[in-house]
């Protein structure tokens, strides 16, 4: 198997000022596993993933034991702000985030069969040249997808990519997806589509400024569960 | 580097008397300009295309406005009046750095707190120059705002070329991390950019290829030198690659341009304020490329 990391979260604390955004969260994620995180908006998802990247001022331990060496992490955002009028087409942007070179210079030789075959594979290949305000919603998400993918990760994390993607988007990041995790990448991934959380996580954890459940889809994402999420106020 | 230049200034005046180039290139001060133009044009160029990227046209403007106040603490300081690069250079520095820090740690508003600091800096320049100017004639002073070819001296060419190449240098080891530190901080982060480390170092770029450049195209419009290039640049281009080249291509000929016309023509404008007309003619013209290309 190749690398992987096993994540552990223990009574992560959070507040922006007065107003407390997450509050002794207790998490684990294995690698090899596919770990989604669910909960109503404003529940402190995102804050939650940004803890993760080290990104955040917090109370509390998270600990990365890595399976081998450190290995490489990839993030999707939710959204990215590119100035509309700004020349940046699909492979400017992909060299931007994965190479040190100028990405005015073009892409890296070292990276270039990467970029193509994983440009292919989220069929924008022959969009490579297209500027990124000329992108749909969904098209954005597969490039900033691609660049999470370059050079290959070994965790993953994904802040509900899958927005504004189409069913069959959906269906190629899904498989993209677990083939990381069959070469043992943990990925953790930010979903709001329950029907497919189903389908495809490992564990779930439902995030609602506190872990209001955690486990198996099967076991925790039942009736009375989900309706925890979504009778609940955002952040109560 | 004076060696080199007194080669550069005889090869022009040889060329001059065999009728190759037009009678004032046989002055010093012409060539000299010239070599400022060549090289501020690649400089302000290239870094301006990152300037327009992370949406800082307005922060260079404020910067370029500061060192009027710079000006006028190395007079008072008893600095050469027609070199006083230590205050400049401090005090740019000093500015864009507390601006920065002020704009990270307040979360005002980024247009209004430049504002706030571009006005005082502008009032407190022009304090400071009513001390300063006791004992010089003001209209020394003009060049400084609006540029002028006539000052340049082998120093000045000595100190733009460091400053360029330490830009250029920059900007093509950081081009990437800086433009990805405006476009998506975390995202930049977890590709290992200290983010807030690179924010500083432009900023602190820009103050210094503004301080730089002040001689030729004047503290005044030093910025729009940055900023209508790589504008006229991004409305024609469709990637990264042309815009810089464009953005690069059109600065320097601005530059050269707006110190070549008027004094063949012998138009009695600064040479800031050619340049810059000259920016904005391709400007115009790139607009209307861009329109038409739209409708």
């Amino acid at each position: 198997m190749a690398n992987g990391v096993n994540i552990k979260v223990e009574n992560l604390s959070l507040s922006f000022g007065k107003n407390e955004v997450l509050q002794n969260i207790n998490f684990e994620a294995k690698a090899g596993e596919i770990h989604c995180v669910i909960g109503p908006n404003g529940g402190g998802k995102t804050t939650f993933a940004k803890s993760l990247l080290g990104q955040t001022y917090h109370n509390g331990k998270i600990t990365f034991e890595w399976i081998e060496k450190r290995g490489i992490v990839g993030y999707v955002p939710q959204i990215i702000n590119i100035d509309k009028t700004l020349p940046v087409n699909v492979l400017d942007f992909i060299a931007l985030c994965i190479q040190k070179r100028p990405a005015f210079l073009g892409v890296d030789k070292k990276f270039k069969k990467q970029v193509d075959e994983t440009l292919d594979k989220l069929e924008m290949k022959n969009k490579s040249k297209y500027l990124f305000s000329e992108l749909s919603g969904g098209e954005r998400q597969r490039v900033l997808f691609a660049q999470a993918l370059i050079p290959n990760p070994q965790l993953l994390i994904l802040d509900e990519p899958m927005n504004s993607v189409d069913k069959s988007g959906a269906e190629v990041f899904s498989r993209i997806i677990d083939g990381l995790k069959q070469n043992g990448a943990t990925v953790i991934w930010i979903h709001h589509d329950l029907e497919q959380v189903q389908k495809i996580a490992d564990k779930v954890s439902c995030i609602n400024k506190t872990v209001v459940f955690s486990g198996e889809p099967k076991s925790v994402m039942n009736e009375k569960n989900l309706l925890k999420i979504f009778s609940s106020r955002q952040g109560e | 580097m004076d060696f080199l230049y007194d080669i550069i200034r005889h090869s022009a005046q040889n060329l001059v008397q065999a009728g190759a180039l037009p009678d004032s290139f046989k002055f010093a001060f012409v060539i000299n300009s010239l070599l400022c133009a060549l090289i501020i044009g690649p400089m302000l160029g290239a870094i301006g295309t990152a300037v327009v990227a992370k949406r800082m046209a307005f922060f260079s403007n404020a910067i370029g406005h500061s060192a009027l106040t710079g000006i006028a603490i190395g007079i008072m300081l008893g600095e050469p009046v027609n070199s006083p690069y230590i205050s400049l250079f401090s005090f740019a520095i000093l500015f864009a750095i507390f601006l920065n820090f002020s704009k990270n740690k307040s979360g005002m508003s980024h247009d209004t707190l430049i504002g706030v600091f571009l006005s005082a800096s502008l009032a407190i320049g022009a304090a400071l120059m009513m001390f300063a100017t006791k004992d010089i004639n003001i209209h020394i002073l003009d060049g400084y705002m609006f540029g002028s070819i006539l000052t340049a001296s082998n120093s000045d060419i000595n100190l733009l070329l460091a400053v360029a190449i330490l830009a250029i240098g920059a900007g093509i080891y950081g081009f990437n991390r800086t433009i990805m530190s405006g476009l998506n901080p975390a995202l930049a982060q977890v590709r290992g950019v200290p983010v807030l480390i690179y924010d500083y170092i432009f900023v602190i770029l820009i103050a210094l290829i503004t301080v730089a450049s002040v001689k030729i195209v004047g503290s005044i419009l030093v910025e729009a030198l940055l900023i209508i290039p790589a504008a006229a640049a991004r409305n024609i281009t469709r990637s990264l690659k042309s815009f810089v080249i464009l953005s690069v291509v059109f600065a320097t000929i601005s530059a050269v341009t707006g110190i070549v016309v008027p004094m063949e023509f012998k138009i009695p404008i600064p040479s800031g304020g050619a340049i810059i007309i000259c920016a904005t003619i391709i400007f115009i013209l790139t607009l209307l490329v861009k329109i038409v290309r739209r409708n």
